[in-house]
């Protein structure tokens, strides 16, 4: 097809074509490579799991791995997504559904935190309403990019949360790492792999 | 019976850069150039025409002193595609 032709020669069938083909380019591509599911997963299995350990030794300030590994990864996934969103040259509806979904979570989480923090639930029941929200994401991102691993995540860790909420305080932390290995690491680590076949990095 | 076909989006890379604006929230003029292979002058163009005629909505910013063209469809333009695509299955199946 000569482009001085295309004018008058544009058939519909070659119309319809072109409309495919463009669709086809811009399906919602989900080009995850698992960062952020694997930087998230590792800092809060290893924050979970060091505040039970020094929780047991009886260290005094047991608590403090969080607010550390916390401002430690938003701040590296603030510059991860400020590089990815520059890097981006089209900005889909699923971008925009994602960011806001894990936006509403954070402000959220931030409530719970503060809720906790204010003393008007307990810091083991926050761990479980936590749970139960980090489930509500990951169940629809997962739907979102019809990823069955993070559907599973999302769905395992409501049903922590509700085990959670009968089981004696102790256990809220070591039911974090698990929940989380599920939710995010395992997920992370299978969309890192995916990646990896399929070319994007 | 034949619904007239519109002019402005019966035309191969004025059809392109509508499909492409359908499916998405925005996409730069670089996006636009990659994914329909036209050249630079060809496209700017056929944005020309489309955003006169109310179809498209185009952004001129700067990111690192580069000027940055951001491409969005409108309502209107929505419409249009809308129209077109059924004024082409009508020629394709003229019985229905």
């Amino acid at each position: 097809m000569k482009t001085s032709t295309m004018e008058t020669k544009f058939t519909e069938q070659q119309s319809l074509q072109v409309i495919q083909e463009m669709i086809e380019n811009t399906k919602a591509k989900f080009r995850d490579n698992g960062f952020f599911y694997l930087l998230w997963g590792w800092l809060v299995l290893i924050a979970s799991l060091s505040q039970f350990t020094l929780m047991n030794i009886g260290f005094e300030y047991a608590w403090l791995p969080w607010p550390v590994m916390m401002m430690g990864g938003g701040i590296a996934s603030g510059i991860a997504g400020y590089r990815l969103g520059k890097e981006s040259k089209v900005k889909t509806f699923f971008d925009t559904a994602i960011l806001s979904l894990w936006l509403a979570f954070t402000i959220t989480l931030f409530i719970i935190l503060i809720a906790a923090g204010a003393g008007r639930i307990s810091w083991n029941m926050a761990n479980v309403l936590i749970i139960a929200l980090y489930g509500l994401a990951t169940y629809i991102s997962g739907s979102m990019m019809k990823f069955k691993p993070l559907i599973f995540g999302g769905i395992f860790s409501w049903m922590v949360a509700v085990v959670g909420l009968f089981l004696p305080p102790v256990y809220s932390l070591p039911l974090v790492s698990v929940s989380i290995i599920v939710a995010y690491l395992i997920p992370g680590y299978m969309l890192k792999s995916r990646a990896k076949t399929n070319g994007y990095v | 019976m034949f619904k007239d076909l519109d002019p402005l989006l019966h035309n191969q890379l004025r059809l392109s850069i509508m499909s492409l604006l359908m499916n998405v929230e925005s996409a730069e003029f670089n996006f636009l150039l990659e994914q329909t292979k036209a050249t630079k002058g060809n496209i700017s163009v056929q944005i020309s025409k489309l955003k006169d005629s109310g179809y498209i909505e185009v952004k001129k910013t700067f990111r690192k002193n580069y000027p940055l063209t951001t491409c969005s469809i409108t309502q209107e333009g929505i419409q249009a595609f809308e129209n077109y695509v059924q004024a082409i299955a009508g020629y394709l199946n003229p019985d229905k």
